[in-house]
Parts: C-alpha cells; sequence; structure tokens
C-alpha cells in the first residue's frame, strides 16, 4: 500500500516496531574497495531465513550465514485493472510537468544569454521519460536482464550467496510487488508439511533519507494490536488471528491505490482509532467478524459504515474547527516573525538573568505552573488586540464567535482554496454529489451504484469513479453479490501501457499502437486528452488535486488493438507476454544438478520440485528460455559491466503451487509455528516483579544484546574533562592534554610526572565513572575544581589564578554548580 | 439525414423506438443520467441509419461522443483537430448546468500555485 500518512500513523502510535538497520557499508582502502563479506553474521543480530524483497525500495545485499534460505524479489508488474486508474492518473501528470519543465529551463536558458550570461553548451539528449518505468517498456525488460546477471553474478562470486535459492519475479510477472510477495508465502503456506516450525520472522524493511534502512517489526505490531483488540466478555471466543485480519481489512478503508478513500476517514485525524473503537463494538452486538481469510461479511461492514455515517456530520465540524485553529496559529506566527521580536519575554521567576553575576539563580519553584499562567496571559493580550470578533471562554482560551468572516487584516495571508462542498455546512451531502458526480443527492439508485462499485474485485474490476461516497451511504449493501469475478485476466504489458501512458510517452510503444493514441481518426482518441481538469477538493496545489481524466473502456480498447495485434515484432511480442518467475541457485546448491539434469534431457514437461532438495519449497519448475547455464557466458546488458565467462550458476522458470479456483487459504497460524518472545513491557511487570527491578527495554532484534559501551580511547578522553573528586584523580589526571583544546600554552615539561597507571579493565573504569556522574550532582557550590595537571601547573607557573580557571578548552567559563551538574547529566551512566 | 428535435436533453424526438434502442446500448454503465441525455442526443443527431455493431463508422462516433462528453463534464481538451470535429458534431445541442471546471493549464498560472 502507499497509503501517504500510513507510517507515520503507525510508527507514532507503536514506536516499538521500529529498528535502526544496522547496515554495514563498503570500505575503501587506499582506493580500493573493499568487498563485505556477507558469510558474516547479520549486524543487526538477527539472521533471516527468508527475504522477501518488494524492489520498490532498493536492491540491497542481503547479509546471511551459511544457514540461508531464499531471496525472493518482486518488481511490479501488470497491476490490476483497479491500480491503473492511479498509474494513469500519475502518468499523466508526470509527463505534463514534464514538458513543463522543460519549457521553463528553455525560458530561462534564453533570458540568461540573453542577459549576456554564459552558459555550459546545451545537451541535446532524450529526456528522462520517468514513465518508462512501467512494465511492458524495453526499459523494463533491460532491467530484467540486468538482475538476472546481478543474480548470476552474486551466485558465482559471492560466498553468502552458496546455498541460497533465489527467485525473481520481474516485471512481466502480473501483480505488484507485494502482492506478489504475499501470493508466494500463502501458496507455499497452503500445502501439506511434514517439517512445521520455520522460523519466518517477518519484518518490513523501508528505505530512510540518504539510504538508511529501518527495520519494522511485525512481530511487535501483533503484540500492541493483541493489547489494543483483545475484547472481553464476547458472546463466542475470541480469536486474536481474526480481528488482526479484520484490522488490516478496516486500514484500507483510510486508503489504498484502487480506491479513492471515504471523506470521513483521515488518517491523520485517528480514523483507524475510530473504526477500531466501532468494530469492538460491533462484533459485540453481531457476535462475528468482519473477514473470513480473505471473504468479507458485508452485512457487519455495513454496520461499521453506519455507525461512521453518524458521526461524519461531527467529523467534517471538528475538521473546519481544526483548520481554522491552525491558520490562526500560523497567523499569528507570521505576526510575531514580521515584529522580529518575541511574543513575549519572560517575566517573574523565568526572568533572563546576565551572565557574570557572582550570585546564582534559584531554582524555579512550581515551574510548569508559572509558565502556564504565562502563557495564558500572554494569549489573552495577543489575540484580543487583532481581532476584535474573538471571545474568551472561561479557561481563558479564545474562540470565534460563528460565521463573522476575518477580515483580511494582515496583507500577507493567502487566498483561501476555493472549497465548494464546505463538508461542515448543512447541506454537504448535495453539494458534494452535485460537484464531484454532477448528480442529485436525491437519485437514489446512482448513490446506491456507486456504493455497490465500491466493493468487489477481480483483475477487471475497477471503481469507476473518481471520488468515494460517504460512509452513510453504505445501505443495503449485504445483498450485493461479493464474488471476486473468476476466470479473470489481466492486461497483457503492452496493452496496459495503452491504458496507463498520455499520448506524450506514446513512444514507448510500436508504431501503429502509438498512432492510437494521435491520430484525429482513432476510434479510441478520446483516451487521450492532451488536458484535463483537477479538482483541488479543498487543497491547494494541483499535484494535491484529483485529475479528471476519463476511465478507459476495457472493451473498447480491446477492440482497436485487435487490428494492430498483428503488428508486433517478435521482440514486441515477446515483452508483451505475460511472463513468471525465475528461480536461480548456484553450484553448490542441492538443487542445481536436478536443475541441470532437466537441460540435458531437454524435458519439456514442468516438473515438481523435490522439496527435500529446496528446503521444503514446493512448485514446478520449466525449462527457461533464456536461462542462465553452467559454462555458458552470461552476457553483460551494459556496456561497463563484463561479461560472466565462468559462470556455473543456473535458471530455470517457477511456477506456484497451484490450487483449485476455489480454494480458501486459511489466515491461521500454521501448526507448529514459534512465536518470538515477547518484546513489548507486560502491563503487569511492577505487579510480578517484586524485587522492584526495573524493566529493560528490548531495542533491536536481540534481547540480550550487548550493551552500549566505549573503548579505552573514549574513556582516556573523558578522563581528561571529566571533574574528579581530590584524591580520586582520573586514570591520565597528571598527563596534559595534547593541545588540541587551543591551549595557547605550550606543553610544559613537567618533572617528576607519575607514570601512565595500567590500564584497568573496562568493567571497572565503567563503574568508577559512573561513579563520578553520580557524585558530582551532589557537588555543592564552591570553586571549580582542578584537575592535577591543572593544579601542577599552576603552581609551577604561578600565574595568577582568575575568574576563568582553566587554559581553554571546556573547563574555561565560570563554573557553577547547576554547569556541573549538567554535565554530569549529560554523560548519563552507561549501564 | 438529421430529423428535427429540440435542443434541449429532452426525449427524443422523431426517431424510432429501434432507433432509441439502439442508442441505449450504448449508454456507460455509471453514466449519469443527464450526462447520458446530452449524449445519446449527440449519438442520434449523427447518424442515418444506426452502423453496424463493431463497424469501424460506429467505434468513430462513438469514441467522439465520448470526446465531447469528456469535454463538456469533466473538462477535458483534446487535440485542435479532434476538438473541432466533436464541436462542429455537437452543433445545436444544448447543455444547462455543466460543471465548471479548471484544467491544468490553466490552473499553472493561477495565484494558489507557487
Amino acid at each position: 500500500m502507499g497509503v501517504p500518512a500510513f507510517f507515520r500513523w503507525l510508527s507514532r502510535k507503536y514506536p516499538s516496531i521500529i529498528v535502526n538497520c544496522v547496515e554495514e557499508k563498503a570500505k575503501e582502502c587506499n582506493g580500493v574497495k573493499v568487498p563485505i563479506d556477507t558469510s558474516k553474521p547479520n549486524p543487526n543480530e538477527v539472521e533471516f531465513d527468508n527475504l522477501y524483497l518488494d524492489m520498490n525500495g532498493i536492491i540491497h545485499p542481503c547479509t546471511h550465514p551459511e544457514d540461508k534460505r531464499l531471496l525472493y524479489m518482486a518488481i511490479d508488474g501488470v497491476a490490476p485493472r483497479a491500480k491503473m486508474n492511479q498509474q494513469r492518473s500519475r502518468r499523466f501528470r508526470a509527463s505534463k510537468e514534464g514538458m513543463e519543465a522543460a519549457e521553463e529551463k528553455q525560458k530561462i536558458r534564453q533570458e540568461i544569454l540573453a542577459k549576456g550570461g554564459i552558459l555550459p553548451p546545451e545537451e541535446v539528449k532524450e529526456r528522462f521519460d520517468s514513465n518508462c518505468i512501467t512494465p511492458g517498456t524495453e526499459f523494463m525488460d533491460n532491467l530484467a536482464k540486468c538482475l538476472r546477471y546481478y543474480i548470476a553474478d552474486r551466485l558465482n562470486s559471492d560466498p553468502g550467496w552458496k546455498n541460497l535459492t533465489v527467485i525473481l519475479s520481474d516485471a512481466s510477472a502480473p501483480g505488484e510487488g507485494e502482492h506478489k510477495i504475499m501470493d508466494y508465502i500463502r501458496r507455499q503456506r497452503g500445502l501439506p508439511r511434514e517439517k512445521q516450525g520455520k522460523h519466518d520472522q517477518f519484518a518490513d524493511s523501508l528505505p530512510m533519507a540518504e539510504q538508511e534502512f529501518i527495520f519494522i517489526r511485525l512481530c511487535v505490531l501483533r503484540e500492541y494490536l493483541e493489547r489494543e483488540l483483545t475484547m472481553a466478555s464476547l458472546p463466542f471466543t475470541f480469536d486474536f488471528e481474526r480481528s488482526v485480519d479484520d484490522w488490516v481489512f478496516m486500514c484500507f478503508f483510510v486508503g489504498n491505490d484502487f480506491l479513492p478513500h471515504l471523506p470521513s476517514l483521515e488518517i491523520r485525524e485517528g480514523a483507524i482509532d475510530r473504526l477500531v473503537n466501532i468494530y469492538k463494538n460491533v462484533v459485540h452486538k453481531t457476535g462475528g467478524y468482519l473477514t473470513e481469510s480473505g471473504f468479507v461479511n458485508l452485512q457487519r461492514v455495513q454496520m461499521i459504515m453506519l455507525a461512521v455515517g453518524e458521526v461524519e456530520d461531527s467529523i467534517f465540524k471538528k475538521r473546519k474547527d481544526d483548520d481554522d485553529n491552525f491558520k490562526r496559529r500560523q497567523k499569528e506566527k507570521r505576526k510575531r516573525m514580521k515584529r522580529d521580536q518575541p511574543s513575549f519575554i519572560p517575566g517573574g521567576q523565568f526572568s533572563p538573568q546576565a551572565l557574570g553575576n557572582r550570585s546564582s539563580p534559584q531554582a524555579i519553584s512550581n515551574p510548569r505552573q508559572a509558565a502556564f499562567e504565562m502563557r495564558m496571559h500572554d494569549r489573552q493580550n495577543s489575540t484580543t488586540s487583532s481581532s476584535p470578533n474573538t471571545s474568551l471562554t472561561s479557561d481563558g482560551s479564545p474562540s470565534l464567535t460563528g460565521g463573522i468572516k476575518r477580515k483580511a487584516e494582515d496583507s500577507d495571508s493567502e487566498p483561501e482554496p476555493e472549497d465548494n462542498i464546505r463538508l461542515w455546512e448543512t447541506g454537504w451531502k448535495q453539494r458534494y454529489y452535485k460537484n464531484k458526480f454532477d448528480v442529485d443527492a436525491s437519485d437514489e439508485k446512482f448513490r446506491r451504484k456507486v456504493v455497490q462499485s465500491y466493493g468487489c474485485a477481480s483483475w477487471n474490476w475497477y471503481y469507476p469513479f473518481h471520488y468515494a461516497p460517504f460512509a452513510s451511504d453504505f445501505e443495503g449493501i449485504a445483498d450485493m453479490p461479493s464474488d471476486f469475478e473468476k476466470g479473470s485476466k489481466p492486461f497483457k504489458p503492452l496493452e496496459q501501457l495503452m491504458g496507463v501512458f498520455p499520448a506524450a510517452s506514446g513512444n514507448f510503444l510500436p508504431p501503429t499502437w502509438r498512432k492510437l493514441m494521435t491520430d484525429p481518426e482513432s476510434s479510441i482518441i478520446d483516451f487521450y486528452p492532451e488536458d484535463f481538469a483537477i479538482d483541488l477538493n479543498g487543497k491547494k496545489y494541483a499535484w494535491q488535486g484529483v485529475a479528471l481524466l476519463p476511465f478507459v473502456d476495457e472493451r473498447r480498447l480491446r477492440a482497436a488493438l485487435e487490428e494492430v495485434y498483428p503488428d508486433l515484432t517478435p521482440e514486441e511480442s515477446r515483452r508483451n507476454s505475460l511472463g513468471g518467475d525465475v528461480l536461480f541457485v548456484g553450484k553448490h546448491h542441492p538443487l542445481c544438478d536436478f536443475i541441470v539434469e532437466q537441460y540435458k534431457t531437454k524435458n519439456t514437461e514442468p516438473v515438481d520440485i523435490p522439496p527435500e532438495l529446496c528446503y521444503g519449497i514446493q512448485g514446478k519448475l520449466t525449462l527457461n528460455e533464456n536461462a542462465v547455464l553452467p559454462d555458458q557466458t552470461v552476457e553483460s546488458p551494459v556496456p561497463m559491466l563484463r561479461d560472466l565467462a565462468q559462470n556455473s550458476a543456473v535458471s530455470i522458470s517457477f511456477k506456484d503451487p497451484q490450487f483449485d479456483e476455489d480454494f480458501v487459504f486459511k489466515a491461521i497460524v500454521l501448526p507448529g509455528a514459534k512465536k518470538p518472545a515477547p518484546v513489548l513491557k507486560p502491563g503487569d511487570w511492577e505487579k510480578n516483579n517484586n524485587d522492584g527491578r526495573p524493566w529493560r527495554p528490548q531495542l533491536g532484534f536481540n534481547r540480550d544484546r550487548k550493551p552500549v559501551h566505549l573503548d579505552q580511547s573514549a574513556f582516556r578522553t573523558l578522563s581528561h574533562t571529566m571533574p574528579r573528586e581530590r584524591g580520586m584523580p582520573g586514570m591520565y589526571a597528571n598527563a596534559v592534554p595534547l593541545g588540541t583544546y587551543g591551549n595557547p600554552y605550550a606543553r610544559p615539561l613537567l618533572s617528576g610526572q607519575q607514570q601512565i597507571p595500567k590500564l584497568l579493565s573496562s568493567k571497572l573504569v565503567l563503574l568508577s565513572f559512573t561513579l563520578h556522574c553520580v557524585s558530582s550532582l551532589h557537588r555543592t557550590a564552591g570553586a571549580a575544581p582542578l584537575l592535577a595537571w591543572n593544579r601542577m601547573l599552576q603552581s609551577q607557573n604561578q600565574y595568577q589564578p582568575s575568574q576563568y580557571q582553566g587554559l581553554g578548552g571546556p573547563m574555561s567559563y565560570p563554573q557553577r554548580p547547576e554547569d556541573r551538574m549538567d554535565r554530569g547529566r549529560q554523560s548519563p551512566p552507561l549501564l | 439525414a438529421r430529423r428535427g428535435g429540440a435542443g434541449a436533453a429532452a426525449e427524443p424526438l422523431g426517431r424510432t423506438a429501434e432507433e432509441v434502442a439502439w442508442a441505449e446500448a450504448l449508454r456507460g454503465a455509471c453514466e449519469p443520467e443527464h450526462h447520458w441525455r446530452h449524449r445519446r442526443e449527440f449519438l442520434l443527431r449523427n447518424v442515418g441509419a444506426p452502423p453496424a455493431a463493431g463497424s469501424a463508422e460506429l467505434q468513430r462516433l462513438v469514441s467522439l461522443s465520448m470526446v465531447w462528453a469528456n469535454h463538456v463534464f469533466l473538462g477535458c481538451r483534446y487535440p485542435p483537430q479532434v476538438m473541432e470535429k466533436a464541436l462542429e458534431m455537437a452543433d445545436g445541442i444544448q447543455v444547462t448546468g455543466a460543471p465548471v471546471r479548471t484544467t491544468r493549464d490553466e490552473l499553472k498560472w493561477s495565484p494558489h500555485q507557487t
């Protein structure tokens, strides 16, 4: 799911699911790149048996030990029809943006040249049309070739890949990356197994900025959800697995790639939480769950939707209020910025004190109360002066008297984007349907049709409107047929391109196909407008709005293509075929010989994978036309890389286990599955741990992970700067620090300098360091303590001690007790 | 030959039941009522005898009717030649209450954009 805001909501609500990914970076030594040893243990202290990569992210070298099993790489293939509309919208927009950028660039170039500026010569190169990243293009074909090459290369040369089974599902295999992965998993699970207890710890990994990755621990998410969804006193046995499935289902309502989401359900307004609460009520009343192994109980869904519908009114009003408050605060902030002074200066206890005073300020008494009072006092002052329309409510916070429009007093306030719907005013439903669907809200039949279209799925299904209905419209959906249309087939890659590309990206298509997009006589010319409307929908920027593109009529598209199908070259036909997965293994893999044998005997029939050769992975193998074969050179698809002349890897087509059309993949925990140890703090920890042991949170994947520790050089550094009790010098207290602190005094020769004591074991040092921190917190006011070397220098040089005790560096400011305490606090005891 | 008929989206006067039935078969599954009535008008105004199913002529007609409907109701704009043809064929059809849309190109120059 590519839902914005979902990840932010999820990671804020359940923070412990995030673990930063420790990645061993490639090192460079004297200009030579040192390859990463992938056979070493995973630096995250967890080993994954199986790694599923959805390549929306990036190709990531796996870090597995000897016992690695499977690497499954999936690239998005042809999407279901429903997703195509979203893709179409994106590509039409991207195309226009690209053209505008090029025009803009030209304009600026001309301007600069006209003014006599100098520019680098214009490179006449083909503008990279990002739309080429769509299944079916030559680009994606080349990408697949590169991936095959990469895999073969790794299998041949990387010890970490020795026993790895690699499955690549490239763009020719239909379905989105993550769906293909889930499908694979589901099908493997659906089979009877002798050996259970496979430890599949699932973590999703996301790329963050600057190529840092994080892990999302799904097992921890499960723990969170278990607490949240557990319901007591139900008329039936509570089954956590079922309620998790329901939770996932409900998340779809707040946003997914196939449907515009319901206007009343916004993630950032806590829509998911709202749904969960309603859900808990409904389950109670109806005595059952919303979903079962992928099938939806419409009756119960309807109850939830109608419950949301009842509060839709207040949702919209609150949204408007929040919006207004936000805007108001923004305005005030801008005003404050313009004035170039703080909005208030702390007074009373918080008054700033000039530095350099001998006397030290007193501790603040009752700080929170004092701060609150100050804020309230000043807020009242500033808002009453800026707007005569506000009145103060009882707790002193201003409120708007309803309905009076604010005058545009601040000239820099931006014009409000037009909102014709105004969901917070009565009559919103009428305006919505009139404006978005161009029908009367009283047209019951039409509204029902909208709702009916909102459900149901197949490769060909799509939601034929640009906007979602309201939750309160979900009446009578229980009577809808909810069969997934069986036997439905996806579009072929080139067909899909015709369905998602604007005319400007037609160069990715064969010439006669391209003509259908531009020829005025084309029978499908209406699919390709040059310009289209954007409904800002109350938003500010074009990219946030809804693109009102016509939907592609599948029947008419196919009819038009019938005539030009014969024009495809063999190469184009190949690109147009729906491919499948390819399985790769290296020569050490138990399955290797078996596969090679198939090629030798030229067996054209699909053959089952012998389960004992492949860690229980099941499926059928068929000879692949473009196979990677042992002792055959693997050609490099790009000029920069050399051909693999000594290849010993092998590839073969792989097909998932097939099931009947009616087969139901049960959404249950497999027998013998081991749950990972719980991570979250148990709710009853205090009760059950009478020895007062504090809870130690688990950071990362390993509970017994070695805690953070410093090594010797760090201790030496600290010892120089940490104030020490008299008579308890640090190890190097007698050694003068090097001139790194800007020491204006040359390093004096100290006679009789003590020998540097032997290094203590790290644990003892740690302990003594801790004691110092603790003791420094209790230090009373007084003269700054001097380090041993400092003292020695003073006595030697006999300079006048001034206010500034130190010789530069961190000691050269008046020592106030608070400072020392701060420093102590800044370096907390490391346990 | 065109039969006389009111410009507004009223009942198609002067059409045979056969012709109306033929047109009805071309309605989109989710096309709102008054969108359809106008487009039906477009279709009926531009046929003599209803073209054969699956014929190039029919495909062309349907396509142009969609061009026009998309333009009027969705705000789409097509290449000049195409627009010209569609508007020519729609000559005389009056549409009231069509939604006012801003196209993307028009939006680009509005003060809302940064």
